[in-house]
């Protein structure tokens, strides 16, 4: 039987967490707010393109799709006061004037024969910068400061990778020919090349600077 | 991709029907617009095998209709506090409602297969989604949410009722679950309707004529109803869990009344 007044240290020998993290409040707040500005935005175009997709089974991934964004940016909405941000719209917004010239490239496509361009974009494109810029930030915060900040990226990175997989898979079911496969290229390509000028999802240093070294 | 998308280039796959209303209620397999099919639906009915499959796939249509109603909701309107603006919450719960019909076209589709009919056998009208197309977001909800949810509550609990009495388990179970949903649904629009007119009388009483609209559009001439052999079921208990008032619930019986008296 163990001693209860005997000490122990508050951290057990296999927790391994480390305070320091590259973000200060304001960061994370800034940070945050852009995900909730790109969550809703891609939630809002899911929902929008549900009547426009003549394909069954996409339709109802959509809708399915629709609510985990939804999600997102409902997290994202709730933490933001908790980053002493009281009035949540002021941050909610996006990086830069091309994350808005990608966005409303994204969500322009609505006939009824575009459904690989919309799927194209969501998966191949902004759904994998998410990814990166969610794990980014969840490994370079603190796990001890920011843990309410990491326990909603995990939530939502398992999203993504489960909305990834649902999309690449759909978009392959589509693709029957090599005009497709360079239909499916031109339009990443075009979506890649938009939101490289804007940085990523949160701008300039969404995953960082891997040029930058310590002391310059 | 535009704001407010018309009914008419709702996206579908060749194997979808569709016609008008008073095309569709003259499908012969119901019995036509004759009396058989103003009889409540029982197995013991010659024409139910016919009319239960008729129902489940006019309940997959409409949770199509129903899930790409609230998907455009979600993208037709900004977020704020102005006219024609809604707020960022209720997005969040019409991005809720997109999952939940979604799951509900995957169970009808599944249920339908259940019941020996084919996506297509029977037609689709598009009257459900054009009442999602109102450019008031208070409107739209109230014609949505609370006539047209409202009335998938009474389908549903027809429809559970039918699995309860024909001895199938797997129709009653999943009737069951899409029916909490349903409530779920209405509710919302309850609580949206008080909460976004507060303190606009005007605007409520136009969103609650629009919802009158709906009702009677959609009372399928006084098919649904409060006696024990009322076709469809209106219910009462459900109705109200879900916001809506005795006067209001009241109100919906006496537009049936009328409707099967006219």
């Amino acid at each position: 039987m163990t001693d209860p007044s005997r000490p122990r240290a508050p951290f057990a020998p296999w927790d391994r967490r480390e305070l320091p993290g590259i973000f200060d409040v304001d960061e994370t707040a800034r940070r945050v707010g852009h995900y909730k500005w790109i969550e809703t935005k891609l939630f809002e175009a899911l929902g929008g393109w549900v009547a426009t997709v003549p394909e069954l089974d996409i339709k109802l991934r959509l809708g399915t799709h629709c609510y985990h964004h939804a999600w997102h940016a409902e997290l994202m909405h709730k933490r933001l006061p908790e980053l002493r941000e009281m009035k949540p719209d002021r941050l909610t917004v996006p990086p830069n004037d091309e994350m808005v010239a990608f966005v409303d490239a994204l969500t322009q496509p609505e006939a009824a024969e575009l459904t690989l361009e919309k799927l194209v974009g969501v998966y191949r494109v902004l759904i994998p910068h998410k990814i990166a810029a969610y794990t980014y930030h969840r490994n370079n915060t603190s796990r001890i400061t920011d843990a309410p900040t990491i326990r909603s990226l995990d939530f939502m990175l398992q999203d993504e990778f489960d909305d990834w997989r649902d999309g690449e898979m759909l978009i392959q079911s589509l693709i029957e020919t090599p005009e497709d496969v360079d239909r499916a290229a031109h339009r990443q390509a075009e979506l890649e090349k938009l939101l490289l000028a804007a940085g990523g999802i949160a701008g300039p240093g969404t995953i960082g600077d891997p040029y930058a070294t310590s002391g310059e | 991709m535009r704001k407010s998308f018309p009914a008419d280039d709702l996206a579908r796959d060749e194997r979808f029907n569709r016609v008008s209303q008073a095309e569709r209620v003259q499908d012969p397999r119901l019995g036509g617009s004759g009396t058989s099919s103003r009889a409540k639906l029982t197995p013991a009915l010659r024409s139910a095998p016919d009319r239960a499959r008729s129902l489940m796939h006019g309940i997959f249509t409409g949770e199509i209709q129903a899930l790409e109603g609230a998907g455009r909701t979600c993208f037709d309107f900004e977020i704020g506090a102005g006219e024609g603006e809604v707020p960022f919450e209720l997005k969040l719960d019409m991005a809720r409602q997109c999952w939940d019909e979604a799951r509900h076209c995957e169970i009808s589709v599944m249920l339908a297969d259940h019941m020996g009919t084919e996506l297509g056998e029977f037609t689709e009208n598009t009257l459900l989604y054009e009442a999602a197309c109102n450019t008031d977001p208070v409107l739209r909800l109230t014609g949505v949410n609370r006539a047209l949810e409202g009335l998938a509550i009474d389908v549903f609990t027809t429809m559970k009722d039918f699995g309860t009495i024909a001895g199938d388990p797997v129709l009653e179970f999943c009737e069951d679950w899409m029916l909490a949903d349903e409530v779920t649904h209405v509710k919302m629009g309850s609580d949206w309707l008080r909460n976004l007119t507060a303190g606009d009388r005007d605007r409520l009483d136009r969103a609650l004529e629009f919802q009158r609209v709906v009702d009677k559009l959609f009372s399928f001439n006084g098919l649904r109803g409060e006696d024990d052999e009322s076709p469809i079921q209106l219910t009462r208990r459900f109705r109200e869990m879900a916001g809506f008032t005795d006067e209001e619930i009241d109100d919906i019986a006496e537009l049936s009344r009328e409707a099967a008296a006219s």
